[in-house]
């Protein structure tokens, strides 16, 4: 038997690696006699198996080979080391550049990794998140089937009594109040809540009991609300009053504060109430009301599994619902899991998640590309520099190939200095990365990534990197070393390769990479002064808005302004560009387009001074013809009108028909297209924004005395206005934080390749030292110094500069059409400024050397070996 | 099976009993104890050969390297006059333990 069957080679070869001379004989004896029994008695897989576990179990100390003194592969591993490390101490030039480029390139992988982790983490805190699912509907909506997060209000109960794996249901419903404790009065959004709602997801209290909030008279708050209201007391017990509308009030007791949210979520609240409170202090809400949609519905499932069958069988109630509504039909009723709603967020309109999801996933990709050519540029440094160092190390490399190392062990141990720089670039970087540039990235963007250091997965991403960045930066230079051939290093003939093909290629790579790194950094920065300086398209300066309770309140206002000797113009409105609008469906005979629309009352155009592009015989809401509308240019393009004067168009059961078009204009940011639109003049009564147009320098003031007024006249509730060019909140905020981002990333990028490029022109001058001295000594000056070490890279830097500004020319289109859907133009001329900030790194890296050069006393250089 | 401390307690003397039959190597002696146990001793090589080594530095057996034609060099232990004398001394700690157990469950249970 024994004859035809060996024992598996592998644990042999590891049993025999560890285990001590001594004792093999003996010990493997038996581990074979057992191996053949068993393939006698059961059969070869089972022996083999058992072969394995004998060895496994054999492994300990008792049997272990003594390392210090018989392996002679480890004693070999720690001379390397210890040259390796003596090496790097010689040539702390070196040694630092590659450090630090390695290093900063691997803290800003461990950034794109601690993004890519955020973006991936988002709610999937909540325990639940693999049975809750937010019931979503589908509808035909501009033309084609679409998602929507909200649902009927009567859906819940429903559900919940017509499926027996229905666990529970939870209706979530936003809406903005005013809420007072003490002297603190603000405008807030609150949620009102099943109470089930806070057992389905997973948002931890730190003080009371989330139970409570079965009791309608309760209210449990964020931490950062608690902190607004109350600073750091615990507010157990404390009354808050919550005002909806204007005139309906409530006091609710405080019974409980939840945690800080993790930041990887897509959803929170501010504050939390029973949901009755809604139906009691919004008197028009009926509950069984199927017209009426709510932000949410959360069904959480006994059986996940069930959840299609039930989503197919919830169709049942679309009929009661399409009955009901004429705005909406519903095709179909499906469940979206809780764990992927996030990332589906931005296929379904009205949902609560934020939608994101694809900003995030866009980032996630270039941050990864960034980091990539980070590493890659790291990496081209390392192979340059180590190249050019191993000219000071030839001596060295033809001393150990002359008592015998083999090129295998030369290419082993330039692998291992490699890996010995990696590895402290490792440490580097992941300090780097976690204490500067994460915290950084949290600080500038404002959020939180909530990096843990305990993430098997981010050691096993940071092996990956080692071993990739060691074999992109180590083998070349590792074989290139080992091919020296010992005679012609010591009869001096040998020359390290600034003529060498390939070293060429990889500073021109090195130096394109800088270029196209540096060009979209510095193009990022442009397109942010761009987004700043970029015009709303009308003139937002002189605007200030007000939103009232009602149109009652707007008059009392409005009377008092009406005749002030500051207001230019001034008008009231429905809704507000910028602010609000409504989402309806224009019915077109090809299909039915959605737009925006924005009911306006007289003198909003004139005030607002919107750039008028066609103006038909009606102006809007003039001679009493409240069925014309005016729309914006996209509106036009949009629905290919060739003729939009005149052309009489169907929405929400009414006829109208336009009678201007508008210049398109940007309701909200930059970061939103522009969307069709159309302006129809409302009624007086449903008015509740006031705006004004103020003289010029007065509208600072104007704002003062408008709060003054409201102050008189509603005492009770906070002033709810601003200028108009606050209304998109923090957008200018974003942007500034978006340009210190890409300022940083900018100069790391070029204080990266500066250092390469550093590195790899002193080192290559102080090869050439004697060459150098015997130029001066035979009468060089500075400029004919200047053009020996310019030669070798005009070429390099010519051509890598050529191809860098074209390949950057792309990318940044590419990721500009990605992330921006106004950018600024992209012309060459941009990249101007970062072709100009190459060349004075490289030619302030040139001088440096040239005047080093310069300043050397010949007679020592030619004295120096 | 056998619980692992109890096997450990118990290695030295059932060693040097299987040496007293006779000399042997570390294979036949794994088998030996798991045939006289009934499989509810395992010994691996991991635990049996720290303890015959044990031994033999005691001076308790001896070891010569044996080779047949047929067979690998096999390394047989021996029981010296020491170990004799030592397993005997076992052989009464083990009486006594097993007399001790045997009192102790053969009482029967007083009732008031």
């Amino acid at each position: 038997m024994s004859g035809y069957f060996e024992v598996p080679s592998f644990p042999k070869a590891f049993f025999q690696w560890y285990c001590k001379k001594e004792l093999y004989e003996e010990l493997h004896g038996d581990l074979e006699e057992f191996f053949y029994e068993r393939v006698e008695a059961r059969s070869l897989r089972f022996a083999q198996w058992m072969y394995w576990l004998d060895v496994i179990k054999c492994c300990q100390p008792y049997a272990w080979k003594d390392l210090e003194s018989q392996n002679s592969d480890i004693i070999m591993f720690k001379n390397y080391f210890k040259t390796s490390f003596r090496s790097m101490m010689r040539h702390p030039l070196s040694t630092m550049i590659n450090l630090l480029g390695l290093s900063t390139a691997i803290g800003i992988c461990v950034l794109a990794y601690a993004f890519n982790q955020y973006k991936n983490k988002v709610d999937q805190f909540h325990e639940n998140r693999n049975n809750v699912y937010l019931s979503t509907f589908f509808a035909d909506r501009d033309g084609k089937e679409q998602q929507n997060g909200k649902s009927p209000l009567p859906l819940a109960s429903l559900v919940q009594q017509d499926f027996a794996s229905v666990k529970t249901t939870a209706r979530l419903q936003n809406r903005a109040v005013v809420v007072k404790s003490g002297s603190n009065v603000f405008h807030e959004r609150i949620s009102f809540v099943d109470p089930d709602f806070l057992q389905m997801m997973t948002f931890p209290l730190k003080w009371g009991n989330a139970h409570e909030l079965n009791d309608p008279n309760s209210i449990i708050l964020s931490s950062s609300l608690s902190e607004k209201y109350f600073g750091k007391q615990v507010p157990l017990g404390e009354m808050m009053l919550v005002i909806i509308g204007k005139d309906q009030k409530k006091l609710f007791k405080v019974v409980g504060v939840a945690e800080e949210f993790p930041g990887a979520r897509s959803f929170s609240f501010k504050a939390l109430v029973h949901f009755d409170n809604l139906t009691d202090l919004d008197q028009g809400l009926d509950t069984q009301d199927w017209n009426q949609l709510i932000d949410a519905t959360f069904i959480q499932l006994d059986e996940p599994q069930q959840h299609e069958y039930i989503a197919s069988s919830m169709d049942k109630y679309a009929d009661q619902f399409n009955k009901s509504s004429a705005d909406w039909k519903i095709n179909r009723f499906s469940l979206q899991p809780l764990s992927s709603l996030y990332r589906n967020s931005g296929s379904i309109s009205g949902d609560i998640a934020s939608n994101e999801y694809h900003v995030l996933q866009n980032s996630a990709i270039s941050f990864v590309i960034i980091g990539l050519f980070v590493l890659i540029l790291g990496s081209t440094n390392y192979i340059n520099i180590a190249i050019v160092s191993a000219s000071k190390r030839l001596k060295e490399i033809g001393l150990r190939k002359a008592i015998g190392a083999n090129r295998r062990m030369i290419v082993i141990q330039f692998l291992l200095e490699n890996i010995c720089i990696m590895t402290i670039a490792m440490f580097v970087g992941l300090l780097l990365g976690t204490t500067l540039f994460i915290q950084w990235m949290e600080q500038t963007m404002n959020f939180k990534m909530d990096f843990t250091l305990n993430d098997p997965y981010l050691f096993l991403f940071l092996l990956v990197v080692l071993l990739f960045t060691s074999l992109l930066s180590g083998v070349y230079p590792a074989l290139y070393i080992a091919r020296f051939q010992t005679a012609s290093i010591f009869s001096g003939k040998f020359k390290i390769g600034s003529k060498s093909i390939l070293t060429r290629v990889f500073l021109g790579f090195q130096l394109s990479l800088g270029c196209i790194l540096v060009s979209i950094a510095v193009l990022f920065t442009q397109n942010t002064i761009y987004q700043s300086q970029r015009s709303w398209g009308y003139d937002i300066d002189r605007l200030v808005y007000v939103k009232f309770e009602n149109a009652k309140d707007l008059r009392k206002m409005r009377n008092v302004f009406v005749s002030h000797k500051d207001i230019e113009a001034l008008a009231d409105s429905r809704h507000h560009i910028g602010k609000e609008h409504e989402m309806i469906e224009v019915d077109m005979p090809d299909r039915n387009y959605e737009v925006q629309l924005v009911k306006v009352g007289d003198n909003y155009l004139e005030t607002m001074q919107f750039p008028i592009d066609r103006r038909g015989p009606l102006a809007l809401g003039k001679n009493g013809d409240i069925k014309g509308i005016m729309v914006n240019q996209t509106f036009v393009d949009h629905l290919d009108l060739k003729q939009p004067i005149g052309h009489a168009i169907k929405y929400g059961g009414g006829n109208y028909h336009i009678t201007g078009v508008l210049k398109d204009f940007h309701s909200y940011n930059f970061y939103t297209k522009i969307k069709p639109l159309i302006i129809q003049p409302g009624l007086e009564d449903e008015s509740v924004y006031l705006t004004l147009r103020t003289s010029p320098g007065t509208t600072a003031d104007i704002k003062n005395e408008l709060e003054a007024t409201w102050a008189t006249l509603f005492p009770e509730i906070p002033f709810n206005g601003g200028f108009q060019n606050t209304v998109w909140g923090n957008y200018y905020e974003n942007i500034k934080d978006g340009d210190r981002f890409w300022r940083a990333l900018a100069s790391i990028v070029m204080l990266i390749a500066g250092l390469g490029l550093y590195g790899l022109v002193a080192l290559n001058v102080s090869g050439r030292n004697k060459e150098f001295s015997i130029r001066k000594v035979l009468g060089a000056e500075w400029g004919s110094v200047a053009r020996a070490i310019g030669k070798q890279y005009t070429l390099v830097f010519v051509v890598a500069l050529s191809l860098g500004a074209p390949i950057s020319y792309f990318l940044t289109r590419m990721i500009f059409d990605l992330f921006f859907p106004y950018h600024m133009p992209m012309n060459f001329h941009f990249f101007g400024y970062s072709l100009v900030i190459m060349l004075l790194v490289l030619l302030a890296i040139l001088s440096s050397q040239v005047r080093r050069v310069s300043r050397n006393n010949p007679v020592v250089g030619l004295r120096s070996e | 099976m056998i619980s692992k401390n109890l096997t450990a307690a118990s290695t030295k003397p059932i060693i040097l009993a299987i040496l007293k039959q006779g000399n042997s190597y570390g294979y036949l002696i794994i088998k030996k104890i798991k045939e006289l146990s009934d499989g509810q001793m395992q010994y691996t090589d991991g635990m049996l050969y720290p303890v015959l080594h044990r031994l033999e530095k005691e001076g308790l057996i001896t070891s010569n390297w044996t080779m047949t034609n047929e067979t690998r060099p096999r390394k047989y232990y021996a029981i010296t006059e020491l170990g004799k004398a030592a397993l005997n001394e076992e052989q009464l700690q083990w009486a006594k333990v097993t007399s001790v157990l045997d009192s102790l469950w053969n009482v029967q249970p007083t009732t008031k």
